[in-house]
């Protein structure tokens, strides 16, 4: 009997150590979505975001900025990749678990309908804020606008650029300006020149992923959805012209597909292409290559000729932040309000070190945009991005984004496999419908 | 002896039932100590069977009550029909695409690895091998890394400019890098290529530890009869094998329709879904599109019959020819 | 070289050549660990000089020290409860065998077939409910008891002899100390087997950490070398340090239980 007491302590025991001394979390430090008091401006932020280089520097930037008048305030980033976040975000709705949700969380623009439509219980609104929405762009702010209620701050500018490696270019004979305001048609006959000469396609891109066709989209003012959210796949003048030039692209080589984000960002880095279309955030991972400096310019992008409504610009990515509905919201609010959405000199201080393009539009007038950049050649790339940013047509994402971003895809993986276009398309569509349905 | 037990239980009643330290006839008490053991070993089974049910079959029960709903995010009500998630599977054509992908990791690298396992163990077994420990540590240690680990090495190996496409270009054999995980065919290859590196010294071991309780004259008698090593091979060690080889079909059959890791680390399910294994569109559906929950553990279900009814399949084959 | 000599000359070859493919992956993480991003993707195969650089911006970028300690107490947790929990029911369905605990037993083993993707949602709200969201204990429990761990100890107790339990209870021991003194003891190298297995996979354990420890400060390794790679740039000499970081528990424990572990998987499949 002795023993049988024995075991049955160790048994409750050994859980119990193993509980007490290692499970940091259950109880205490749980619930950092802080209930600290906000009123009298201290208590602790929880952020989950996920560039260490990007939004987490901008977020601890602008921690230092709002202590200087709220001392007692901290501001605890987790780095959480999107994926992984988008993953416990979905968990901790589906359990209803909001304890553990952090005080303010970054949003892909892209995925915010859809998390507010999906779980309206994760969000806390800025109805009461002292956010002034007007100061951001009409089109940005639409992404984390639902019913006409604001869920989320924009932070950083997702604006097309076309980025290029001024001494290739110089090699073949070109410069910047052979690729401002031009077409497709162009540029696709400019790169299969520069591939010639030089030996290095124009541009890199990971096989399978629709960016550069969804950039191309919304530079014409078009989308795989129509007003009402329904797709628009089948049909779609304007991805069949994306489909064309991307086929394009790859087939004369000047686009070259890699398998995996990283060799993306290597192909970059590593003087593997001369050149690239993305969101303008890409600048951050341009700028690790410290040879490269003075080597890169920027233009904006090749147009869609021929159809309605086409323009040489457009946006990639971008993101917002969100207040959850576990946070200190008096708090949150105020330290968004006075720094993402009230900081000139947060904005200078972020936008040259990690070119975090601001999307409140006062931070435009600062100084710091029209200063000559030396990584990008002395000019002053930010002030010309900005004039690129207001020139962006809108689109329609819907809660059904990613399904038809996916979708198209696979379609475009099967079109360069040799199938046939409409066929293609018409698959997609029903996928699409069929993930609504 | 226990059956005696339970019907003596039955027989005497609730009322006896609860004083078990009672005084008792003399007949009773050596059914009493029956008792007790059987008690005792029941006490013995309780915590690991309590575990399972509350950590694997409580939860399943749950996620096929969940499989009769619809509705996107926490917004579930019960489908009218109940079974409509199961039906809707029957026009997924990408569900369809996944069943295919899996399917074919199965019939593929299974096989492959089980032969080549008992290939190499059947090597390792011969008692005068140099360097036996050697081999076999080297062969068993990628089971040691994990799947995330290795699935990080691999992508970094087959990676465009990675170390796969600058040998194979080194020696000539092709002339511009290979696009490895950004194509169908050489996207499941490699997955395979990785299953099988991870898995096979895993099989082997369970081989190796069967071939140590094979009857040792069995093979001496059959190499006295003029039997070469391959025919001993086949028809005296293999069908001793039989039940580890049934064992680790399972086994293999059971990791294989649930993978996952690989999908996921590997090559993402990509391009095009043509990689993409069934829990990987389970998980996809649930957390990373809209959420649809109901729809995911539908498709959970069907895993769970698959594996099901491949593992009586394989009983059945096992059974038969013994 | 005489006929049996060159009749072995096959087999060598092909040892040589599974041995090769099986370690070079690992080789490659090894020296990948002490090169530069650059020289990983130039595929240098020869040690570098960039381990310290490498450590350095590995323990700036992320808190593998936190992530290490973790993991460790996940899978030590889950590894010590494992063996005593499905040693003891495996000597149970043995010694005390009966037609219902085969029953049962047959049962539990339909546990081996759940996907764990499928039971994972529920699963999270269960441990939600009792607030265990970020808990070790958490990824502990429901590893702890397998199916096919029982199963191994059930077969390894198969080979103990009768006599000696009868004995026992004739000496008047009581049934928990004959398991505890008699059994377990000779049940060595079974444990030693247990032991390796059920730490390997705790320790490698990624999707169902990755769902309960939503707070990232509380991340295990498997899960911070994922995360590695999610940032913008990813620096290949750093991700393979910490792969390699990741894999050495797990190596070390193989290769230092590696002969009790092969006997005790041959003693339990007599």
């Amino acid at each position: 009997m002795n023993v049988w007491k024995k075991l049955t302590s160790l048994a409750v025991l050994v859980p119990l150590g193993i509980a007490l001394s290692a499970c940091g979390g259950s109880g205490d430090e749980g619930n950092d979505g802080g209930e600290g008091s906000g009123a009298d401006g201290a208590g602790t932020l929880t952020v989950w975001a996920w560039d260490p280089a990007f939004n987490i520097y901008a977020m601890d930037e602008a921690a230092k900025i709002y202590q200087q008048e709220n001392p007692d305030v901290t501001v605890e980033v987790v780095e959480t990749p999107w994926d992984d976040l988008q993953t416990k975000l979905t968990t901790l709705a589906q359990s209803q678990e909001f304890e553990e949700l952090p005080d303010i969380f970054l949003m892909q623009n892209n995925a915010f309908q859809k998390n507010v439509i999906n779980y309206p219980d994760l969000f806390s609104d800025y109805s009461d804020s002292e956010v002034d929405f007007s100061e951001f762009p009409a089109g940005v702010v639409a992404y984390s606008t639902f019913e006409d209620v604001n869920y989320g701050v924009p932070f950083d500018n997702g604006t097309a650029i076309t980025a290029l490696r001024t001494d290739v270019l110089e090699e073949a004979g070109y410069t910047v300006e052979d690729f401002t305001d031009i077409t497709w048609d162009e540029f696709i006959a400019n790169g299969e020149d520069i591939l010639a000469k030089t030996g290095q396609p124009l541009l890199s891109g990971q096989a399978g992923s629709s960016d550069l066709m969804m950039m191309m989209l919304q530079s014409a003012g078009a989308s795989l959805f129509d007003a009402e959210g329904n797709p628009t796949i089948v049909d779609n003048e304007a991805l069949k012209e994306a489909i064309d030039i991307y086929a394009r692209l790859v087939d004369s080589g000047v686009f070259v597909e890699v398998n995996s984000w990283d060799e993306y960002i290597g192909t970059l880095v590593n003087s593997n292409v001369a050149g690239t279309i993305q969101g303008v955030w890409i600048l951050g991972s341009i700028q690790t290559a410290e040879d490269q400096a003075g080597n890169w310019g920027i233009t904006n992008l090749p147009k869609m000729e021929g159809l309605d409504g086409a323009t040489h610009y457009s946006a990639n990515g971008g993101s917002s932040w969100a207040i959850s509905s576990n946070a200190d919201v008096e708090l949150a609010q105020d330290f968004l309000a006075s720094t993402f959405a009230g900081s000139s000199e947060l904005y200078d201080t972020i936008l040259p070190s990690s070119g975090a393009l601001a999307n409140w539009l006062p931070a435009g007038e600062s100084d710091v945009y029209g200063e000559p950049q030396e990584f990008f050649g002395d000019e002053a790339i930010f002030s010309k991005v900005l004039e690129f940013a207001a020139e962006v047509p809108s689109n329609n994402t819907g809660a059904y984004y990613y399904e038809g971003r996916d979708a198209v895809s696979a379609a475009l993986t099967q079109i360069l496999d040799g199938a046939d276009v409409d066929t293609a398309l018409a698959e997609a569509q029903s996928n699409v419908e069929f993930a609504m349905s | 002896m226990s059956q005696t037990t339970s019907t003596a239980r039955r027989r005497r009643g609730p009322t006896e039932e609860q004083e078990p330290g009672s005084a008792r006839a003399g007949r009773n008490r050596r059914f009493g100590l029956e008792k007790q053991r059987s008690l005792t070993g029941w006490i013995f089974l309780l915590p690991a069977a309590l575990l399972i049910l509350w950590m694997n079959f409580w939860p399943m029960l749950q996620a096929f009550i969940l499989s009769m709903k619809t509705g996107r995010g926490t917004r579930l009500e019960f489908a009218e029909p109940l079974w409509f998630n199961y039906e809707r599977l029957l026009n997924d054509e990408i569900f369809k695409l996944t069943v295919g992908n899996t399917l074919l990791y199965l019939l593929v690298q299974v096989p492959i690895m089980l032969v080549l396992a008992l290939v190499l163990a059947n090597l390792l077994n011969d008692p005068k091998l140099r360097f036996r420990g050697l081999w076999r540590t080297a062969i068993f240690l990628p089971c040691a890394v994990s799947l995330v680990s290795y699935s990080l090495v691999f992508r970094t190996m087959f990676a465009n400019d990675g170390f796969v496409n600058d040998l194979l270009l080194g020696l000539g054999f092709v002339d511009a890098p290979i696009n490895w995980l950004g194509e169908t065919d050489t996207a499941r290859f490699v997955i395979i290529l990785g299953l099988l590196w991870r898995w096979t010294g895993y099989n082997m071991v369970f081989y190796l530890a069967a071939l140590q309780n094979i009857d040792y004259s069995s093979l001496e008698a059959a190499r006295i009869d003029g039997a070469g090593s391959f025919k001993t091979f086949w028809y005296v060690t293999i069908p001793q094998l039989r039940p580890m080889i049934l064992l680790t079909a399972i086994m293999s059959t059971n990791g294989t329709i649930q993978l996952f890791d690989e999908s996921w680390n590997l090559t993402q399910g990509g391009p095009a879904y043509t990689s993409m294994t069934m829990s990987h569109y389970l998980f996809e559906l649930s957390f990373q599109k809209n959420p649809n929950f109901g729809y995911g553990a539908a498709i959970s279900y069907v895993i769970l019959i698959m594996v099901a009814i491949l593992a009586a399949i394989q009983l059945k084959v096992g059974d038969k020819r013994d | 070289m005489t006929r049996s000599q060159l009749r072995k000359v096959p087999g060598y070859a092909f040892l040589t050549v599974a041995a090769i493919v099986s370690v070079f992956p690992l080789y490659f993480m090894v020296v990948s660990a002490t090169n530069t991003s650059n020289d990983v993707l130039d595929s240098r195969l020869l040690p570098g000089t960039a381990l310290f650089d490498n450590l350095g911006s590995l323990l700036g970028q992320q808190d593998v020290v936190s992530a290490m300690w973790y993991s460790t107490i996940q899978a030590v947790g889950t590894t010590v409860l494992a063996l005593f929990v499905c040693s003891i029911a495996g000597y149970g369905f043995e010694v005390f065998h009966s037609k219902g605990k085969d029953r049962l037993m047959a049962f539990l083993l339909l546990a081996m077939m759940i996907p764990f993707a499928a039971i994972m949602i529920p699963l999270f709200q269960m441990f939600a409910d009792y607030g265990m969201v970020n808990s070790s204990l958490a990824v502990i429990l429901p590893a702890i008891s397998t199916p096919f761990l029982v199963l191994l100890f059930r077969q390894a107790a198969r080979t103990f002899p009768h006599e000696i339990v009868e004995a026992a209870r004739l000496d008047g021991l009581s049934e928990v100390n004959i398991y505890l003194r008699i059994f377990l003891p000779t049940m060595r190298s079974t444990l030693a087997a247990a032991a390796v297995i059920t730490f390997m996979t705790a320790w490698n354990n990624f999707l169902w950490p990755k769902v309960i420890l939503v707070n990232n400060n509380y991340q295990t390794m498997p899960m911070l070398i994922s995360n590695l790679r999610a940032g913008y740039v990813t620096d290949y000499g750093v991700l393979m340090l910490a792969v390699l970081l990741a894999s050495l528990p797990t190596m070390i424990i193989f290769l230092v239980l590696q002969r009790a572990f092969a006997e005790g998987i041959t003693g339990a499949i007599k």
